[in-house]
């Protein structure tokens, strides 16, 4: 049975490197084992503010960028000078990101989701909204093949996930266009 | 003596006689009356359900309906898992009919899917088909067909149309003359005392020594717990389409002939019933 469990060790093995990168350049990965204890995944959470500034969940600030899909998807019309407190938290949104093996195509697969702070998820026409220019064409093209809503296969939670037979097809593109892709940093391509 | 082609029929056409009861809170005009359908074992619930979801909805005004899902004892139940793994695992101890709770608000987003039409349900199925054939052969035989037998497929599950669907589904159960099987088995193990949904991982039909693994080696090597008796007493019943196959049965075996349309053999372990 070697050469089966081959791909999977393989992948904890890179995981492992690409935890301890993160961990050096502060991105916030981590590895979360699952609770039978037999297998795991890469973890990592993100908050995007409306005002267009990200944090990692570690709270430190990176550079202020414009986040594309924010204002229209929330559908706010807002002066700056009325946010309150209470408006702003109702504004940040959480994604988290998770990269599991998948033992049938042997690839990692990503699996996302997006929230706002009180819990109420984002639809999946949001995340189609809010997927970056560079791909909206492809998207279109094929929604139900590249981004759909399916169960966590450790935590059986419903997540949004990029199909696998597209994680070569978005590589390929985030490696051709890395600045590109940097302006909205919380869009589930920059973790990819 | 049955012939193996039976099984494919008597799989097919099995059927859960099932009870549907709107949800006690929700606000309707007038009575609903409770809804009586038998459910195609190997179907999905949103597929089968637009007449349930009309007549309730007849009791209802346009307002307080939005997306519909169903419950049953309080569990949420999963659209995209298949009818008869729903039953197996979580009502085959109770007495029939299958009592399930309809609710059109409070959609519970952390439990379940959308399914904001049929045609998330034929990704989703045809998804778990190229899943399944990756596994069994590298994807060779799905993507050698034309779409419009990826068509011929869904349209043969979503009419139940047994013939149209195996014309296409045979070339998928089929494997090179000089193997003995498919190149992984698709299957999922799943139990409710898990918070993992269920366990899947490689398993080859086939031992190094030419012999046909058996369903008993499976759960040795991937769920050994579910089914060592400590004590000499079985703790749980392995099932798959409401019955329970022995043991001894050849892995190649049940893949060929009791798995889902989606070509996954989706396996129960549920405790002992006591009757």
């Amino acid at each position: 049975m070697e050469d089966e469990f081959f791909g999977e060790k393989s992948f904890q093995h890179y995981c492992a490197e690409f935890i301890k990168h993160s961990q050096q350049i502060g991105d916030g990965w981590e590895w979360k084992t699952a609770k039978d204890c037999s297998d795991g995944y890469m973890c990592k959470t993100q908050f995007q503010i409306k005002n267009g500034t990200t944090t990692s969940h570690r709270g430190t600030p990176a550079s202020v960028h414009t986040c594309l899909p924010t204002e229209e998807n929330l559908e706010l019309t807002v002066d700056d000078s009325e946010v309150m407190e209470s408006a702003a938290a109702s504004q940040v949104i959480k994604y988290e990101y998770h990269v599991v093996y998948s033992c049938s195509y042997q690839v990692p697969v990503l699996y996302f989701r997006a929230s706002f702070l009180d819990g109420r998820p984002l639809a999946l026409k949001d995340i189609w909204e809010g997927v970056h220019e560079c791909y909206k064409t492809r998207l279109l093209q094929g929604p139900w093949d590249t981004i759909t809503q399916q169960e966590h296969p450790i935590l059986g939670q419903p997540f949004f996930v990029l199909h696998p037979c597209k994680t070569n097809e978005f590589m390929t593109a985030v490696l051709k266009n890395p600045q590109k892709i940097n302006r909205s940093p919380a869009g589930p391509e920059a973790a990819a | 003596m049955t012939d193996d082609k039976d099984v494919l029929r008597d799989v097919w056409f099995g059927r859960i006689p099932t009870c549907f009861t709107l949800y006690q809170d929700e606000i309707t005009e007038r009575e609903a009356e409770p809804y009586y359908l038998l459910l195609p074992r190997v179907s999905y619930l949103t597929l089968v359900t637009d007449k349930v979801k009309k007549h309730f909805q007849k009791a209802m005004r346009q307002e307080d309906v939005s997306e519909i899902w169903f419950e049953y004892e309080g569990t949420p139940l999963k659209w995209h898992y298949p009818i008869g793994l729903l039953f197996d695992l979580l009502a085959s101890s109770s007495a029939l009919p299958w009592n399930i709770t309809v609710h059109f608000k409070s959609f519970p987003e952390k439990d379940l899917l959308h399914c904001p039409s049929k045609d998330a349900v034929e990704a989703h199925f045809m998804s778990c088909m190229k899943e399944a054939d990756a596994l069994k052969h590298k994807s060779q035989v799905i993507n050698e067909m034309q779409k419009k037998d990826h068509k011929q497929l869904w349209m043969g599950l979503q009419n139940d149309r047994f013939d149209q669907f195996w014309a296409i589904n045979r070339k998928l159960m089929e494997y090179p003359p000089e193997e003995n099987g498919f190149r992984y088995i698709p299957f999922r193990i799943y139990q409710t005392t898990t918070e993992r949904p269920f366990i899947q991982k490689l398993f080859r039909p086939v031992a190094a020594d030419g012999q046909l693994h058996t369903l008993g080696d499976l759960l040795k090597e991937v769920c050994p717990s579910a089914v060592t008796a400590e004590d000499g007493e079985k703790k749980n019943q392995v099932m798959i389409h409401g019955i329970e196959p022995m043991l001894e049965t050849p892995l190649q075996w049940l893949s060929e002939h009791l798995s889902y349309p989606d070509n996954f053999l989706h396996i129960s372990i549920v405790p002992q019933s006591t009757d």
